[in-house]
């Protein structure tokens, strides 16, 4: 099976696990335990935190709360932050802050989405021109995770500081955390990342948090996390996201450069007259997004898996809707929107497998034509 | 003293000789809806009594009963011997602690020394003495009532009230049918309704993958689980009709898609029904309701079977189906987002009155008994 629904979730990194294990067998204390054995585990999971601090270039300016997942971190910062006038955000983000947004409304606070591009990325003057003096929040996300359009989301923090000092600025860096190279720049206040992207489990998120910035706690309880995130620590999850990163962003630039360079090859390769491109050429190497115009992406999908390729279908939190919601935002027609397939990569994608994907694809798609699109004229 | 369930059993007493056959069958039914819960049933003239059952499961008891068909009505209560101080004692627990009650006595038994009239007015009185004040009798309507049922052999049964059962017939007392089931909300329905008159339901459903997806198909193994309750029927066939979709599309006027396709349903559904041994064809088809359901639409559909096909929501409107798939558990099931149906094959204009000569006609440019052969070689039993 070649895998490339990597945007979905990854492979948990087998060297991780097994570094990790002792969590889960052998120093499985409660970190708030005052004894010998949960001291230890709380100072691990210190280091920890420095360590994937440090991976962002953040040591020193920002704070790490773990969460479940990047949609608790993602909901922590947006209901911490917006509690009055408006919040801006995009027409182009994933479900976990479009959502959450759609909610503010309930909470007396104005959402306001800005526009995107054909390719899914967000222009800076389309958020600029929505925020005023009374924005509490803007979140743009940092790559599209439907197209791969990476936003500018430095440029655009500062363009909106500028504007409005008072303004926080957040981003859901899910697709980008452990794949893009990237240091959170000052304007950022809050980015929230997710471990199952990058080798890690699901089930664990991390919040990055600008230092003095005031944050208010989603799950309240027993005080864990600097009483920002209440809840026993998932040691084990914590410890594999931890050791996972550390694989990732060794090599992660020359991956970013090779995936970006097996992407075009896996593109190049594609029947141009079946296949239309989405995602852009300057978006995430790790996101190919394609149509196959006029055919039906989800029926293309099973047919893909029983032939032993594994792709997206755009997101896979929205796939119960027939159409994506952001696609669809990127302004294009229906039969585009049908055939919508997201490829999706890691490091481990090899060149065999692009070649083997390029074949499956043509031939699935040629067949997929053969029987449903040539009917009885 | 002990806990019971007592069971009355709706229509079977109308069946003059053939009464042994039904009530043989409902307690079958019965033990079948018990399984997996310690329990004895005994019968009684006229009731059936769960004794000896896992009382931490009574409500759970109580549930499954709700759903046997030939069930009219059902009662926890207390078995006790039928002298007077045994009737008090549990009539004391059956009894509210306050407010108005009234005791209604029925005799099974007639050569009780007592009349109806004369038990119930000593235990109401021992029961207004022992209250303190507290109770009140009110014969009219009183806020409770505590029912002494007085039954052969020295003893009697005491309980606080009714529930209402499913009524109908009991399953498998009124041959074998093969219910086409699809995801929606009618199929299910029709499945119940037929099943409520006694018929044993065997379940079809044809799918497309990968045309449909598995969700789709799961959802229809959930629908036949909760079916199950009350048909007792544990397993689902599924065929899949993809390559006849794909062939009809190909070839045929595309109006006739659907039309077409539900010939080569019923086809296989006749196969199949020969070899699980149903003698007819159950469908949750409603006259009008869309356009392979009109009546040219069902003609089409009859005219490539022998076995009778049975519809027992032809002249339900949508809400009506709505309402009893809502009280049997199914609507929620039914109205979940995957489709039964790809949308890849539908035209943009069904035909609405397809004549049958257009239909033959069309249909003679496929292979249809090779085209059956293959869908039946897919074919796959699911038991749950």
């Amino acid at each position: 099976m070649i895998y490339f629904d990597n945007a979905a979730t990854t492979r948990p990194d087998g060297e991780a696990l097994k570094r990790a294990a002792e969590f889960a067998t052998e120093v499985y204390f409660n970190p708030s335990a005052k004894y010998g054995g949960g001291f230890a585990v709380f100072k691990k999971i210190g280091e920890m935190r420095d360590s994937l601090l440090k991976l962002s270039g953040a040591s020193g300016r920002f704070d790490l709360i773990f969460t479940s997942c990047g949609s608790e971190a993602d909901d922590q910062a947006i209901f911490s932050s917006a509690k009055r006038g408006n919040a801006v955000t995009t027409a182009g983000e994933h479900a976990a802050v479009f959502a959450s947004f759609t909610e503010l409304k309930n909470r007396g606070v104005e959402p306001r989405f800005a526009p995107i591009e054909r390719d899914g990325s967000v222009k800076a003057e389309s958020i600029l021109s929505l925020v005023d003096e009374k924005t509490s929040l803007v979140s743009v996300v940092h790559v599209n995770n439907e197209t791969g359009a990476v936003n500018d989301i430095a440029a655009i923090a500062k363009a909106v500081k500028a504007k409005n000092p008072r303004t926080v600025f957040m981003s859901d860096g899910v697709q980008a955390f452990g794949k893009l190279p990237f240091v959170l720049p000052p304007e950022v206040d809050l980015y929230a990342v997710s471990a199952h992207k990058i080798g890690g489990l699901k089930g664990t998120g991390a919040l990055f948090k600008r230092k003095n910035l005031s944050l208010a706690p989603y799950i309240y309880g027993g005080g864990q996390e600097n009483g920002l995130r209440s809840g026993t620590e998932n040691t084990f999850g914590i410890a594999v996201f931890a050791y996972a990163a550390e694989q990732k962003f060794r090599t992660l630039k020359e991956d970013a450069e090779r995936l970006g360079k097996a992407r075009e090859r896996l593109f190049s390769g594609l029947d141009r007259d079946v296949f239309t491109r989405i995602s852009p050429q300057n978006g995430s190497p790790y996101i190919l997004t394609v149509s196959a115009e006029g055919m039906r992406g989800e029926v293309l999908q099973r047919m893909l898996w029983d032939r032993g390729l594994c792709v997206g279908t755009g997101s896979a939190c929205s796939s119960k809707n027939r159409f994506s919601r952001v696609i669809t935002a990127c302004g294009y027609g229906e039969r585009v929107l049908d055939g919508v397939l997201r490829m999706s990569f890691s490091p481990a994608t090899t060149e065999e497998e692009i070649g083997e994907a390029i074949t499956i694809l043509n031939a699935t798609a040629k067949e997929y034509q053969n029987t449903v699109l040539t009917a009885r004229a | 003293m002990e806990k019971v369930i007592i069971i009355r059993y709706a229509e079977i007493h109308l069946k003059g000789k053939n009464r042994g056959y039904f009530e043989r069958a409902f307690s079958n039914n019965l033990e079948k809806a018990m399984k997996g819960i310690r329990h004895e049933i005994h019968r009684t003239s006229g009731r059936y009594l769960i004794a000896d059952f896992d009382e931490e499961r009574t409500d759970e008891i109580m549930g499954r009963v709700s759903k046997v068909f030939g069930v009219h009505s059902y009662s926890v209560g207390l078995l006790v011997a039928s002298d007077e101080d045994s009737i008090f004692g549990a009539a004391k627990l059956v009894a509210p602690q306050s407010g108005t009650f009234k005791v209604e006595t029925h005799r099974g038994d007639k050569h009780y020394p007592l009349t109806s009239m004369e038990i119930s007015a000593r235990i109401g009185g021992r029961l207004l003495d022992d209250a303190n004040g507290a109770l009140k009798v009110d014969v009219h309507t009183p806020e409770h009532t505590v029912y002494i049922d007085i039954r052969e052999g020295g003893r009697a049964l005491v309980f606080g009230s009714f529930c209402d059962g499913v009524h109908g017939m009991p399953v498998s007392t009124a041959g074998k049918g093969l219910l086409l089931i699809s995801g929606g909300i009618d199929s299910p329905v029709a499945g119940y309704m037929m099943a409520k008159r006694g018929m044993t339901v065997e379940l079809l459903h044809f799918h497309s993958y990968p045309y449909t997806n598995e969700a789709a198909k799961e959802k229809v193994v959930t629908l036949a689980k909760i079916l199950s309750d009350y048909t007792l029927v544990t397993r689902l066939t599924t065929v899949s009709v993809t390559h006849i979709q794909e062939e009809i599309h190909r070839n045929c006027a595309a109006e006739l898609n659907v039309t077409l396709l539900r010939r080569f349903m019923f086809r296989i559904a006749e196969r199949i029904a020969s070899n699980v041994g149903a003698g007819c064809l159950v469908t949750g088809e409603s006259l009008g309701q869309v356009a392979s359901q009109t009546l040219e639409g069902l003609t089409s559909s009859n005219a490539v079977v022998s076995l009778p096909v049975l519809r027992p929501l032809i002249g339900f409107d949508k809400e009506d189906i709505v309402e009893i798939a809502k009280r049997i558990g199914t609507f929620e099931t039914s109205t979940l987002p995957y489709e039964d149906c790809c949308t890849v094959f539908l035209p943009d204009f069904p035909a609405i009155r397809p004549k049958l000569s257009f239909i033959e006609e069309e249909e003679k440019k496929l292979d249809v008994e090779a085209l059956v052969d293959e869908a039946l070689s897919t074919r796959e039993i699911i038991r749950f």
